[in-house]
């Protein structure tokens, strides 16, 4: 996934594109089977036990002999410079065993603080509840600076300069068509400012390590989404060479794009660890979490555009910006997917006081589909089309990454649009329904280097090793699957090993990439080390080891099963040579792009203004479907996730103090059992497409939906998120006035 | 919001109470030594701590002796002075509820009650909920339905369950989702919670 400080692609959420079939693998035997036994099946999570058990052991509850806790320092303003940081009293409390300074004040390059929560020193002590004491002691000297909290304020000309090169960046205009001929075309013009707010990503497990040194060796056991790329952060932030670094991710709490690096508190985690000669554990806590670990950035568009009087659009011009906090971008794709033949964009950065966005489950997506999406209602009305239709007038053209149009009608059909009253539910009494729809898109697709180890010893045992991780998406039991339907094994039968560097190394999980890009790995690696036991298997049964197959727990001769050996008497043969053979990835067995359509409903208590979403439909292509459960638990996971930020998640700011007032889990709002609606999920299965993830599209549209179902319920379009009680009863109050 | 302070049943102790009874008391009340402590030889009425002192605890049935500060949370002493790490630390204040243990027959957030004040206590957390390797039937049911992603949340949402379920052996959609309120997943697996809950049978009577 993107450095945060990388611009997002602006003009990504075309949708469509490039032809979506992929080419066939270079030796067709890779290729995915025609007949599957255990692809696309809902094979039951192969770590379930683990994790309900509690057996499971997270970064968290990783308890080493003599392990000592961590715990950081942190500035309480918003902007300062430091002028000293005094450890003594810190080093002189009870159990204390280490202290080092983050921020050095003499050095001018290293001795500001940007945001609250910007690490300053650190301490590890012999109980967490020690380490925090002492933490209390570091005595640090401020010179508060001049800070910026509120983006109107940034950008306002009589700001003070707090980033050097200016508080606002500004992006280049991006223009396509003939704008003037494109509203010249319009019978009629929208020109509205639609918005998003800054979310966290509230990952349960927090963020951290514990790290242990043996001489210069560190064993580093981190929260991460990247153990690859954490071992590269350790190395080069400890200057130590990255083969001295093992990172060892075996089950991680989520991370929601946040956790792809070792961070600071890595870093730091180390450091005390090598002061204190003892292992140290450096959890964050929620208010860390909140104020330091990342944030999906904020979206400002404010829009004009034309469609024409028979329902096609023709213009688009927007200027747009964001604040992804103390010098991070907040791109964002608009006009997302739908087709303006005449468009302009111009869009600026804004720099704040805050923490610095990092990735978020589908980044800039869901602020481009926000925005897109309700602008979209409202040009369905002028025209007075319904919305699908009006959708589908202006869609890219269909292909096999493009199938919205099918979607729509078929998700209207089984959703009950023809139900759906126009704008406005003319229903007396005070609760109104609604029904909204938006589409997404996602790249997602594989890449190298991704590679897998299958490893069949002589007592049957298969184990996959591979350097990736599992966010929660599933890893372990879709490396299972693929296993399993190429030796004609049930998943149970397969061991995967992954979440540590010592095993072939795969990518991070950012992007929904992992899919792609350790399938087909591990697959090439399975058949690699089929054909090597067949070539066991081949001179017993008196056949050449091109005629045999591996199915239904047996090797035996195609067409005639009962010429063969079961999988253990054939794994014998291997005696006291074990296969081991490595896959890469290869394209032909993953590809990019995805679909998908949703439809909310919802209802309203215009007295109250609380909104109760009370169905979701969504239909979802992914490609092949490998593991059935745990692709759908991703869609049911994304809708969720986006109906809190539609209507709960919301990160507060003090305006004056740039203080963040809800750093925590219980005004930091997020969705409960009794907020989450009913939801129907449909797959739609691509196998000629081969694997594309599915961890980032069901996220984008469903706040877009939920939106358009309000404005259906109320007859009036809230234009920003989140949609709390209050803002719907002011925009119902504005409405009346 | 999951903000239910009132929950039908009785079945699982709701915020307010939960806040009454063990944050707000016991942040007043921590240095005062509770009656049990009188048999841990600790003289009735003295103060106990700031350091550490013997606390005894009946965790899935088994006696567990530890010395810790009395600030310690039940939650801190099971998963940093006994290695029983199956229940997680997700806020830390009572709001995400994945430290959910059952303590008397009661679900209780683990992070926000102080280890010393559930001494003579039939304390319950899910490293002890499986018998060997046979899962409890909820956590069967969450294997089922893949009711779990990430699974940092699970623990809590099972001991939440099985708490309800003792209660309220046949809940109603409605009991299981105010019996579940107190309990975040930020993974997004609530409808498979849901049915996983819905679905389990002959869960005794607690």
């Amino acid at each position: 996934m993107a450095n945060p400080k990388d611009d997002l692609d602006l003009d990504q959420g075309r949708g469509g594109g490039p032809a979506a079939a992929p080419l066939p693998p270079a030796d067709p035997k890779y290729a995915w089977p025609d007949q599957q036994s255990v692809l696309g099946t809902p094979v039951k999570r192969l770590d379930g036990p683990e994790k309900v058990s509690g057996r499971a052991r997270y970064t968290f509850d990783i308890n080493r002999p003599g392990m000592l806790y961590g715990r950081i320092v942190r500035s309480p303003h918003p902007h300062a410079r430091i002028v000293s940081i005094d450890l003594a009293a810190a080093r002189r409390a009870p159990g204390v065993k280490a202290a080092i300074v983050w921020r050095d004040p003499a050095n001018p390059e290293r001795n500001t603080v940007m945001y609250q929560g910007d690490e300053v020193a650190a301490v590890a002590a012999d109980t967490e509840e020690r380490a925090i004491d002492a933490a209390r002691l570091v005595k640090v000297e401020y010179e508060v600076l001049p800070h910026l909290t509120l983006v109107d304020q940034a950008m306002s000309g009589n700001a003070p300069e707090v980033f050097k090169g200016g508080n606002v960046r500004q992006g280049a205009v991006q223009e396509t068509g003939d704008l003037a001929a494109g509203f010249k075309q319009a019978a009629h013009v929208v020109e509205e400012t639609y918005s998003t707010h800054v979310i966290t990503h509230v990952c349960l497990e927090s963020h951290g390590a514990v790290c242990e040194w043996d001489g210069d060796h560190l064993t580093a056991w981190v929260s991460t989404q990247g153990i690859s790329a954490a071992r590269e952060g350790f190395a080069s932030g400890l200057q130590i060479p990255s083969a001295n670094v093992r990172v060892i991710t075996q089950y991680m709490g989520g991370g929601f794009g946040s956790k792809m690096a070792p961070d600071a508190q890595g870093l730091i985690c180390a450091r005390l660890a090598k002061e204190a000669k003892a292992p140290v554990k450096l959890m964050l806590d929620r208010k860390e979490e909140h104020l330091a670990t990342g944030n999906r950035p904020s979206a400002t568009a404010r829009v004009k555009a034309g469609v024409s009087a028979d329902g096609l659009l023709t213009a688009f011009d927007a200027e747009t910006w964001g604040t992804g906090g103390a010098g991070a971008a907040a791109g964002f794709p608009l006009p997302y997917i739908y087709q303006f033949p005449n468009r302009r964009r111009t869009h600026k950065d804004v720099y704040i006081n805050t923490g610095q966005q990092r990735p978020m489950r589908a980044p800039g997506h869901p602020q481009g589909s926000f925005v897109t999406e309700v602008l979209m209602e409202e040009l369905a009305d002028r025209v007075n089309m319904d919305p699908v239709e009006f959708r589908i007038k202006n869609l890219p053209p269909e292909a096999p990454n493009a199938m919205w149009g099918a979607y729509l009608r078929r998700g209207a059909a089984e959703f009950g649009w023809d139900k759906r009253h126009k704008t406005g539910d003319p229903a007396t009494g005070p609760i109104k329904t609604g029904m909204g729809v938006a589409i997404n898109t996602w790249g997602g697709g594989g890449r190298g280097p991704s590679q897998a180890r299958c490893e069949i010893a002589s007592d049957g045992l298969v184990v996959i090793k591979c350097g990736t991780q599992d966010l929660g998406t599933g890893t372990r039991t879709l490396i299972a699957v693929i296993a399993a339907d190429t030796l004609g094994l049930p998943a149970s039968a397969i061991r995967p090993e992954i979440g540590d560097t010592m095993f072939p190394i795969s990518g991070g999980s950012g992007g929904s990439t992992t899919a792609a890009a350790v399938s087909p790995a591990v697959r090439i690696a399975v058949v690699n080390a089929l054909d090597a036991l067949k070539e066991k298997v081949a001179p017993t049964l008196g056949v050449e080891p091109a005629a045999l197959v591996a199915a239904g727990g047996r090797i035996h001769v195609r067409d005639n099963p009962s010429k063969g050996l079961a999988w253990n008497e054939a794994c014998k043969l291997l005696a006291t040579q074990p296969i081991s053979v490595e896959g890469n990835w290869q394209p032909g067995l993953s590809s990019v792009t995805t679909s998908g359509v949703q439809f909310a409903e919802v209802s309203v208590d215009v007295e109250t203004g609380i909104v109760k979403v009370t169905r979701v439909l969504a239909i979802q292509d992914c490609g092949l479907v490998v593991s059935r459960l745990t692709a759908e638990s991703q869609v049911y996971g994304g809708i969720i996730g986006s109906l809190n930020f539609a209507l709960f998640e919301d990160r507060i700011l003090d305006r004056n103090t740039g203080q963040m007032v809800n750093p925590n889990m219980e005004w930091y709002l997020l969705a409960g059992m009794s907020d989450v609606p009913r939801i129907d999920v449909r797959l739609v299965d691509q196998p000629e497409r081969g694997v594309i993830g599915i961890g980032e599209p069901p996220t984008v549209s469903t706040a877009a939906a939920i939106t358009n179902a309000v404005r259906n319920a109320i007859g009036v379009t809230v234009r920003s998120l989140p949609l709390t009680p209050a803002k719907i009863l002011q925009t119902l109050a504005q409405r009346r006035a | 919001m999951a903000r239910k302070d009132d929950k039908p049943g009785g079945f699982a102790v709701s915020r307010r109470d939960f806040l009454k009874s063990a944050g707000v008391v016991s942040a007043v009340t921590a240095a005062a030594a509770p009656p049990e402590l009188d048999a841990q030889g600790v003289a009735a009425g003295a103060a106990a701590g700031p350091g550490e002192v013997p606390v005894r605890l009946m965790v899935n049935g088994k006696r567990l002796d530890l010395m810790l500060e009395p600030r310690v949370t039940l939650l801190d002493a099971l998963r940093m002075r006994a290695d029983q790490t199956g229940n997680k630390r997700g806020c830390d204040r009572g709001a995400c509820g994945a430290c959910t243990m059952i303590v008397d027959g009661r679900a209780v957030y683990a992070c926000s009650t102080l280890a010393i004040e559930v001494q003579g206590k039939a304390i319950r957390n899910v490293d002890g909920l499986a018998n060997g390797t046979t899962l409890h039937p909820v956590q069967q049911a969450f294997c089922e339905k893949d009711a779990l992603m990430c699974g940092f949340c699970t623990p809590g949402f099972i001991m939440a369950s099985v708490a309800l379920l003792e209660k309220t052996p046949a809940p109603t959609p409605e009991q299981i989702r105010r019996g579940l309120d107190g309990n975040i997943c930020r993974c997004g697996t609530f409808s498979r919670i849901f049915e996983a809950v819905s679905s389990v049978k002959g869960v005794a009577r607690g």
